[in-house]
């Protein structure tokens, strides 16, 4: 484990103000917001923005991290010194303001379960926090139901009362019929309870991954699918992969690129399944060859055919 | 360690959050959600929340206003006015992308 400079990452100074903090992370946040930015690990820098501002705007714990940070330097290794908290008396858990279950190992070490002195036999019983992850999965994972490995870190209190991290991997059965944006809820895998509380529930958020061959609007899925200009012309019987499995797909004929055609109840499966919209895409075979050519200046020849007369153009 | 039990979850939509699992998993207290659905600014037009019970959509609007009222002590209006905006920003890049145009 790293020993994060939390006054590095807001890019403050050891003594910056409560108020110079708070604005520094105000500008962070607004750059690294998970629902705006750009920037490569937004959610990541995000996280450790809302750690840095826990301890720091805390002066309880900024005064006991500073003591600490007196023998440490960014990302060096680091292992929390036995009593390294002595002396100080956090209030409470003190961490209303934030998801714990979401901050780092490096965070739990210190802070978990309201550090050291909130397992120092208090005698409360509390239930732990809920923790929530993003999984990302196939759009044919809605369509079949998955099994999907997801690894968590999770601060626990051993057999001498330390707080460690312990990561396990959790394989969770993705049920057929998720949604983009949707939770499934693990009861009792959030963070362990406090006093012999019940451990708090983990969320996970479902996210397609993105697929260049398909586009999902709530359960409707579109794809386009490329065609020959005959079939396209003459209307066929094509066979086209679909998240679901291959279809059989009639084009109509006279059909051009754009034609939409919708597969009623083909989309995500569901309550209400949703639709399946292929939009055909009419590619032209290339002129490389003799015959090619020679067909092309037939249809020159043999059509009368001026797509730009029609337009008006 | 590592252990490999493998579980199966509910899935959250349609009616399956309390009012007490909602404000928990945003880490607020049942107040907070409580004020914020009698001010019209969250699970507004949802269709259950009249027997309190909340959806994937109403979790998600609602950690996202948590962290906005938090992160920059935002007036609970002002998180409802970002989090509406975000919403809409979102569909319009489904929409998009529905229409084979990208986001970018």
């Amino acid at each position: 484990m790293e020993f994060k400079d939390y006054y590095q990452l807001l890019g403050v100074s050891k003594n910056a103000t409560a108020e110079e903090i708070k604005k520094a992370y105000r500008k962070l946040a607004r750059k690294y917001h998970p629902d705006v930015s750009k920037e490569p690990e937004a959610d990541q820098r995000m996280q450790e923005l809302n750690e840095a501002k826990a301890v720091l705007s805390d002066p309880e714990k900024r005064l006991a991290y500073d003591q600490l940070a007196k023998r440490y330097q960014s990302g060096q290794d680091f292992q929390p010194p036995p009593d390294w908290d002595a002396g100080f008396e956090f209030s409470g858990r003190g961490f209303e303001e934030a998801d714990l279950g979401e901050f780092s190992d490096f965070f739990a070490n210190l802070f978990g379960q309201g550090g050291r002195s909130g397992r120092a036999g208090r005698g409360h019983r509390m239930r732990g926090e809920d923790r929530h992850a993003k999984v990302f999965i196939d759009l044919a994972d809605a369509f079949h139901g998955a099994t999907r490995a997801i690894t968590l870190h999770v601060p626990q209190v051993d057999a001498q009362g330390r707080v460690v991290s312990r990561e396990y991997t959790l394989s969770v059965r993705i049920p057929k019929g998720v949604k983009e944006g949707q939770h499934i809820r693990l009861t009792g895998q959030g963070s362990p309870g406090v006093g012999g509380g019940p451990a708090g529930d983990l969320y996970l958020e479902i996210h397609f991954t993105p697929d260049p061959r398909y586009r999902v609007e709530r359960r409707d899925v579109y794809q386009t699918v490329p065609v020959t200009p005959w079939e396209a012309a003459l209307g066929a019987s094509i066979e086209t992969p679909t998240p679901s499995g291959a279809v059989k797909l009639k084009v109509p004929p006279g059909s051009q690129t754009g034609r939409r055609l919708r597969l009623k109840g083909r989309g995500i499966p569901g309550p209400e399944p949703g639709d399946l919209y292929v939009e055909l895409e009419v590619v032209l075979p290339p002129a490389d060859t003799d015959k090619a050519r020679e067909l092309y200046r037939t249809m020159a020849q043999e059509l009368a055919f001026d797509p730009r007369q029609r337009r008006g153009g | 360690m590592t252990q490999q039990p493998v579980v199966s979850g509910e899935v959250i939509d349609e009616a399956t959050l309390t009012l007490e699992d909602l404000a928990r998993a945003c880490s607020v207290d049942t107040d907070w959600v409580v004020e914020r659905i009698e001010s019209g600014l969250l699970a507004d037009g949802s269709p259950y929340v009249a027997s309190w019970r909340f959806t994937s959509r109403d979790l998600t609007r609602a950690r996202r206003m948590s962290q906005l009222e938090r992160g920059f002590e935002a007036a609970p209006e002002l998180a409802a006015l970002a989090a509406d905006l975000i919403e809409e920003n979102h569909r319009l890049k489904d929409r998009l992308r529905a229409a084979g145009l990208g986001d970018d």
